[in-house]
Parts: structure tokens; sequence; C-alpha cells
């Protein structure tokens, strides 16, 4: 919820090491963990993807909306629900399950719509300056000056929770902040030399730009991405919390913790269980973003 | 009266000629003076965006005010009355004058928003204040021990420790502290009390602080000692350090922490949006009687005045922020205070 | 033979570069007198500035130095860092190439010069802001009381240059190391800066190490002449021994440099005789003499076993299997 920075993108914690001073051995071992910081997260993610969108496909799951109040509060390893059951007797394992395809749902949309929007005005506000920049750029302040949680929550105030207005919402934040990051990182490329060779050579604006901007900021705006996914699939469980996301009885992280705040003191289980979820996912996510900045050395 | 100043001035002895031009056309100034130029045009936008929110919902206030047995005529009437029937530009500067002049107007429970924000800002700026010092306090002090062996035990502990603190929900995060330290520990209270002085202040804000500042705290630590280490391995000025003798440590905190405290301001003031929405959630889940909470009780209710006024407030703080930032940097930065050489 | 203020005994210095042992520094050794200029000069890569990081303990952690450097009798590889730090600064000083990133922006140099005082002397802050400006006068610094209280970006290249050598002397240090202290600034802040270090060598009796890659800057200033190739001395003698009349360098990577200097007395439109190629991957040296590949003069013999720096004339060395007659003719 704390934004992420779009200017100053969060420094990787693992710089490329200076060329020196690692013996064979020691080396052998950076290697290795740089390969295992990167496939660790990148395999959980998938796994999660996986649970979330492929498991229902093939395995019949309980329902995740309706639930049997005969069995409700049941522990973990009760028979027929791993998780158990929540006050109402609905599966646990299910609700995170469906829940879980929510978040990602809410989250690459919002991402991809970012990059689609934010990222072309930023490279158009950076490639042809001027007062396009200036105006991009202001818009881009503004949005970004709104509190994303606020918007979203009075859009779904007005227009009634669902999650097409909770994607929506979140892209008035997604989009500045993509927006930005694709601008600092085109104004950089603009710099270098090859970008005047290929002016010189007198290459069509728009060829320079395909060909050369933007596969050079696609390893900056995917980065970021990442990292932005996280903060989107934070900021879509806090509307659900407060009930103006997805609307209920649909299943999402946020109103399953938002449900377990009642007997947080007794049964704390309903609540950890999704902000559990909730963390595996977003540390994936960041930890992808973070092994993918140190392979390409982005800054 | 630019005319008179110079005739002035020429008659001035050369050294208070130089001073005066010094401190006018200082560079410093002359960004601060460029910086709230281009936060104007934001300002009014920000202030555009959320009346034009604010407006494309279906407008209850009346219908609120009156109560649901309300006739429609009565509520048609009271539209009337309150200005909601006329056209958006109208409308828009009536509040815009409005809000120019301090006023933002009536909520639906009839009292005066600016009087429900007076009494509740200074709660929430006080939350607000506790989760940012403390956690740029120990973010520094745990990036500088991180810094101060890259790749060793402490760097490691931190970048974990960091990793946890963005990966987790605030609200999450809140839950799992009041699960640990007001339920199981008894330390704090699991609902915030009123704040009427220091003990309590700590006594109720603490766990609050806490949710919203953990994640601040990663972000800050993370930046600072990717800075501090970068600048330890690659700056000559620390190789410089070094030759004159100077002990690691001192090298470590007189010189590249020193350095690291611009970017750390910069982080403060483009992070603060994100801080608001933060706060408006903790308040709630802790019942904290701040504007946050507010926002979110005025949004159940459909107050629009009373969302409106508040959001607007909290645009204002993003804006400031960032603002204040930049000042801070200009201020401090010799490069941009004194300019180029004088030689 | 006066009491050697430094002396180097077969210094070496290996970095493990990518899994890799690498020589940088291979068996160095030579003899510094009071108040003696001696240069040392190489391409980059030579291993120059790296033998005199070494011996004021600037590498990098994880570097493996060895061999013998001995101050005024104290051996200095292989002492601690702390120890170590006692003479950094205070009897051996470096001045750096680029005083514009040398310098930390964001402190007054003032601060910056104190601080080489207060690190090694029990001061008060008014005594060291007194000693301080006193060195700001001493480098020739103009307006000492207000530049002590500016930042770097206010000054000029030649000036941050002086504040660098302030600070290198702020404890009067036995031994100063200038590495390639003007080869950042332009042609005539270059002389007055060298003028500078000269006076003050006298001054304070200091003896001088200065690392370059210019030939001329050596022969105009020094006293004695190291040339380094590779990580090892190639040349080693008195600068008059070299340069100018009845000099006679010897071994073909020095004539090669020294021919590469343009002259005025050249016919025109002749073409400079450049030394051809790269200096060798330290990580792969070819046996034999390292220049080998690149001179033109190479044999057999050259190719195949390293000649060793042997003293052939009294107090000139080289290792060359065939050095130039006659000063160079052929």
């Amino acid at each position: 919820m704390v934004a992420p920075l779009p200017d100053i993108t969060l420094a990787s914690p693992h710089p490329p090491p200076l060329p020196s001073l690692v013996n064979a051995r020691r080396l052998r071992t950076q290697r290795l963990g740089r390969a295992l910081r990167l496939w660790v997260p990148a395999g959980v993610l998938i796994l999660l993807l996986a649970i979330c969108f492929l498991l229902p496909l093939v395995v019949t799951l309980p329902s995740s909306t309706k639930g049997d109040i005969i069995v409700n509060n049941e522990p973990p390893f009760s028979p027929g629900h791993i998780l158990g059951t929540d006050v109402q007797g609905v599966d646990i394992f299910s609700k995170l399950v469906y829940g879980g395809q929510v978040a990602f749902e809410v989250g690459i949309s919002v991402t991809l719509i970012g990059i689609a929007i934010g990222g072309t005005l930023g490279v158009i506000a950076a490639y042809f300056g001027g007062w396009v920049d200036a105006v991009i750029s202001r818009l881009f302040d503004i949005l970004i000056a709104f509190p994303a949680l606020v918007l979203a929550l009075v859009i779904a105030e007005g227009l009634g929770p669902s999650e097409m207005h909770v994607i929506w919402a979140l892209s008035v934040f997604g989009i500045p902040a993509v927006g930005r990051v694709a601008r600092g990182a085109t104004l950089t490329i603009r710099g270098l030399p090859f970008m005047t060779a290929a002016r010189l050579a007198g290459t069509r604006r728009w060829r320079v730009i395909t060909r050369h901007v933007v596969p050079n900021i696609m390893p900056n705006i995917v980065t970021f991405s990442l990292l932005g996914l996280g903060i989107i699939i934070i900021l879509e469980g806090a509307l659900d919390f407060l009930g103006w996301g997805i609307p209920p009885p649909k299943p999402s992280w946020g109103n399953m913790i938002a449900n377990g705040q009642q007997i947080l003191s007794v049964q704390p289980e309903y609540v950890l269980i999704p902000s559990i979820a909730l963390l595996i996912t977003v540390a994936s996510l960041n930890m992808l973003g973070d092994a993918l900045r140190e392979r390409w050395g982005t800054q | 009266m630019a005319l008179v100043q110079q005739t002035q001035l020429q008659q001035a002895e050369p050294g208070a000629r130089d001073r005066a031009r010094r401190v006018a056309g200082s560079p410093a100034l002359r960004m601060v003076g460029r910086r709230l130029l281009a936060a104007i045009p934001v300002l009014i936008g920000v202030s555009l965006l959320t009346f034009t929110v604010m407006s494309a919902l279906p407008n209850t206030t009346a219908q609120a005010i009156l109560g649901l047995n309300a006739s429609p005529a009565a509520v048609a009437a009271l539209n009337h009355t309150l200005g909601l029937d006329q056209p958006f530009w109208q409308r828009y500067w009536h509040w815009l004058v409005n809000v120019l002049h301090g006023n933002l107007g009536t909520s639906v429970q009839g009292q005066n928003v600016n009087h429900e924000l007076a009494l509740h800002v200074p709660t929430t700026l006080g939350l607000l204040l506790y989760a940012l010092v403390a956690s740029v306090v120990l973010a520094i002090i745990v990036a500088t021990l991180a810094a101060r062996k890259p790749n060793g035990i402490a760097d490691r502990i931190s970048l974990a420790v960091s990793m946890l603190g963005l990966s987790i929900a605030p609200y999450a995060f809140a839950f799992l502290l009041i699960i640990v330290f007001a339920v199981k520990l008894g330390w704090f209270p699991v609902l915030s009390g009123a704040v009427t002085g220091p003990a309590s202040f700590f006594k109720n804000l603490t766990l609050p602080a806490a949710s919203i500042g953990f994640g601040l705290f990663a972000i800050y630590t993370r930046i600072l000692r990717a800075d501090m280490v970068e600048q330890m391995q690659r700056e000559d000025y620390i190789v410089t350090a070094k030759a004159k003798g100077v002990a690691p440590w001192r090298v470590l905190i007189k010189h590249a922490l020193r350095n690291s405290m611009f970017t750390l301001i910069t982080i403060i003031g483009l992070n603060l949006g994100g801080l608001v929405g933060a706060a408006a959630i903790i308040e709630t889940i802790f019942q904290v009687q701040g504007i946050g909470n507010d926002l979110l009780t005025g949004i159940n209710n459909h107050d629009v005045p009373l969302v409106e006024g508040i959001t607007l407030f909290f645009a204002l703080i993003t804006v400031l922020g960032s603002l204040l930032a930049d000042i801070a940097y200009a201020v401090l930065d010799p490069r941009i205070r004194y300019g180029s050489s004088t030689s | 033979m006066t009491d050697a203020l430094l002396q180097v005994d077969d210094l070496r210095v290996t970095f493990a570069v990518g899994g890799r042992q690498v020589r940088a520094v291979d068996g160095v050794s030579f003899t510094v007198s009071p108040g003696a200029t001696l240069a040392i000069i190489g391409e980059s890569g030579s291993g120059k500035t790296v033998s005199c990081r070494a011996v004021m303990g600037l590498l990098p952690t994880g570097t493996a130095v060895g061999g013998s450097a001995r101050l005024r009798g104290t051996e200095l590889i292989g002492l601690s860092d702390a120890e170590l730090r006692r003479h950094r600064g205070s009897d051996m000083a470096m001045v750096f190439q680029d005083p514009a990133r040398s310098l930390n922006p964001t402190m007054r140099i003032g601060l910056q010069i104190t601080e080489a005082i207060t690190t090694h002397r029990k001061v008060s802050k008014r005594e060291a802001q007194t000693q301080a400006i006193e060195l700001l006068r001493l480098v020739r610094m103009p307006a000492a009381e207000r530049r002590f209280h500016e930042y770097p970006h206010q000054l000029s290249g030649g000036m941050r240059q002086r504040v660098m050598i302030a600070i290198a002397l702020a404890c009067r240090p036995k031994v100063l190391f200038a590495d390639e202290a003007t080869t950042a600034l332009d042609v005539t802040t270059q002389a007055q800066i060298m003028e500078l270090l000269l006076d003050l060598q006298q001054e304070l009796d200091m003896a001088l190490i200065m690392i370059s890659h210019d030939l001329g800057l050596a022969a105009s200033y020094a006293d004695e002449v190291i040339v380094m190739y590779a990580g090892k001395i190639v040349e080693q003698a008195p600068a008059a021994g070299l340069f100018g009349a009845g000099g006679a360098v010897r071994m073909r990577y020095t004539r090669a440099l020294l021919d590469a200097i343009p002259h005025l007395e050249r016919s025109a439109h002749t073409q400079l005789p450049v030394v051809s190629g790269r200096p060798p991957d330290p990580t792969a040296l070819p046996p034999g003499c390292s220049f080998a590949p690149r001179c033109q003069y190479a044999e057999d013999d050259c190719l195949a076993k390293m000649p060793a720096l042997t003293e052939h004339v009294p107090g000139h060395r080289w290792a060359c299997w065939h050095p130039c007659e006659n000063g160079g003719a052929a």
C-alpha cells in the first residue's frame, strides 16, 4: 500500500559484483545463489497460478460460496476439507483458490492496462519532449497524487462493488506508475549514442520507437511491473477487506481476512491463512523482480 | 518596485550588491520557486479530479439528510437549496471558492466538515509522524549495520526482514501484531483509545504505527543500504577517506550515509501518497479516531461532502509532501544551494 | 647510502578474477631515499597503481599481497588494517587522479582537510581549522580562509587538486604518492601543480613517487625512473642515465615509449611510431618476455624465456635479451 516508487525504483540488493576478488569456489556458490533466487520464486509463482487456475479444472473442489452449517469451523486436515471450513461451513481451500483467481486476474489486468496505456504515454512523453512531455507528466503527477485506495473506494461506492470497477479504479494508479518508469527509462535511452545514430540514419520515428526504445526499456518495465503487481494485489485485498471490492459471497483473500477478524483472538487461523497466501504471492513477485533486476542489470 | 530596488543596489557597496544578488538569484530559491509553480497545476488538477469523481457518483446527499422516507419533492427541493442541481462547472466553481476560503461544507450529519477534520486530523498526523520517524530511524540504523559488511550476517538478516516488510500487506501485519502483542502478550490494547497525552499516545498508537511503518522501514532500508554499498564500492571519495586513515565506521557514516540521506529524503516525499491510503485502513482496524477512519465511515454513509473534504485533504498532503521533499533536497544539497564555481 | 625511507622487495599482488588468479604485480622491488623523486611509468594495467596502493593498503579486501614493503624500517605488508591506518595519511599519503570525484561533494573542503588532521592528531576543532587554512596557503590556494568553507563544486579543477594535496600533506608525510595527479588537468595547470609538488617536496623534505603514463613528465621532474610492463619492472635507472645527453635507454619498451612522443623536430607528415597492439591480458601472459608480441626487435629467445631484471651497468637495470645499443639507434 505504500506506493512503489516510479522514478527511483527499488535498488536490487544484489548489484552485479565488481569484477574481482572471487575465487573459483565462491564464484560457483554465487552463481548457484543467483539461479536459486530466480527460479525458486518463479517456481512458486507458477505453482500458485497452477493451483488457482488449473487445479479447479482438474479436480472438483467443494463450493467456495455455499457451505453446510453442519460442518462449520472444521479444523485443517478434516476429511474433504484440506484447510478446514469457515464459520458458515464453506471450504477454506476453495475460497483460497478462487480468491487467488480474483487476485491474479485483477493484478494482471491492471498491470497490463498500466503497461499498455501508461507505458505508451511515458514513452511518448520522453521521446517527444516539449509540451507533450509537460502535459503528460502533469497528468501523471495528478493521478499519482490521488490516494489510490480512496479513489477505488469512491468508485466502488458510487458504482457498486465489482471486479471490473476494481480494475478500473486501480488502473488509475497503475497507469501513472508504469508511465513514470517508462518515461524515465526512455529519457535515459534517448541520450545514448546509438539513438542518435539511428536518427541520423534516417530511421522513421515510429521504427526508432518500436525497434530501439521499446526493447531497451522492457527490462525496466518488467521488473517494475512485478513489484507493482504485488502492490496491486495488496490494494485489491484492502478493497475486499473493506467490503468495497469483490462483492460477497464471491470469495477473495481480503474478505476472508475481514470475516476472520471477529474471531481473531480465538481462532486466528481464519485471518492467518489468507494472510499467508497473500504474503507468499507478493514475496515471490518481489523476489522474482529482484532476481530479474540482478540478471538484467537494470537501474 | 524592481526599478527602485535596482537603483538602491547600485548605490550600495559592492559587497551588499554581491550578497543581494546571491540571495535573490540563489539557485536553491529559484528551484524552490519553480517547484511551487509546478505544483499549482497539480493541485488544481487534483481538486478537479476529486470533484469530478464525486460528482459522477449519484449524489444522495439530500436523500441521506432527509432520510429514506422523504418525498421526492422534498428531496428535489433540498437538492435545489444545496445547489446540487446546477451544472457541473458552476458547482465546481462554487466548491472551489468555498474550499479556498477554507469552507469545506457541511456533512450529512449536519456538522461542519472543517470542524470534523480539525478534531481528528491531529490524531492521524500524529500516527503518520510516529510511523515515519520510527521507520526512518530504524532504517538508518539497520542499513548502516548492513552496509558495513555486505553479504555479512547483519546484511542478510536486514535483506530478509525488508523483503518481509515489502511483501506483507499492512492490514495482515496489523492482525499479526494484534494476535501477538495485544491478545497473547497484552502489551497494547486491541482497539485504540483516546489519545490524551504521551503515555496514551504510545500505548494506543504503537501497534497502528508499526503496521504502517514496517512497510516503510523495508523500503527505506533497502534503498539506503544499496546506496551506501554502492558508494563504498565505487566512489573515489571513499578511497580518499580511507587514504587519510579514517576508520571504516567513520567512513561509512560520515561520508556514505551523509550522501545517502538525499536519496532517502526523495523517497520519503514520493511515498507519502501510499502512506495516506494505508493510514485509512489501519485506522479502521484499530479504531483510531483519525480522519482515515472518518473517510471510511463517510463512504459507508454516502456522506459526499465529508468524503470530498477528506479526499482533498489527503491529496493535498501527498502533493505537499512531494514538494517538501524537493525543497529539502534543494536546501540541503550544497551543489544546488551554492550553484557553480564562484572563482 | 642514506637509510632508505621506503624499501620495497619482491612485491606481489594477486587478484582472483572470475575464478582465476591474476598476478597484477609480479616481483617489484625499489628503494626510495628521503627527499628523492621516483617516477613509475607504465601503460594502464602495468601494475603501477596497484603496487602503490598495495603499499598504502588501499586494495580491496580479499587481495593477496606478498613480499615486503618497509617504511622507515616498519614492515607494512601483513599489518592489520587498524595498524596500517596509523601510517596511512600520516607517514605516507596519496594524491589521486580525478579531484572532481575524489572529494566528497557534500562536504566542505575545510572539513575534509581537518578530517585528515584529526584522524591522526588530537587537536581541538579550532586548532585543526587553523592548521587546515595554513595547509591551504601552503598549496598556494588563493583566498584560503574563504575557500575553507566552500564545497568542491565551487572550485576549479586545479584548485581541487590543491585541496587534495593539502589533505595529503596534513600530517607532513615522509612519502607522497602522486597517482596520475596531473592527468585530469589541463596543461597549464599541470605544470603549476607539478611545480607546487616539487617545491613542497623540498620544503618538507618529502619523497615523491610519481605514477604516470607520461614519460615526458618523468624526464622533466624525476631523479629515478622505473618503467613497468605487465606487472614487472622492465627498466630502472636514474633519470640522467636514461634521458638527455649521455642517456641511454636500453629496454625496447622504454625506447618505443620515447619514440612515440611527438617532437617539434620531426619532419612533417611522417608516421608517428606508436607502439602497436595492446597490453597483454594479465590472465594469459605469454611465456617469455611479456612485451615480445609487440616488439619489433623480438627474436626467438625473447618469446621463449623471460629476461630477468639485471643490473648490467651500475645503477641501471633492464630486462631485455636484445636491448638497444648506442642510446637506441638500432
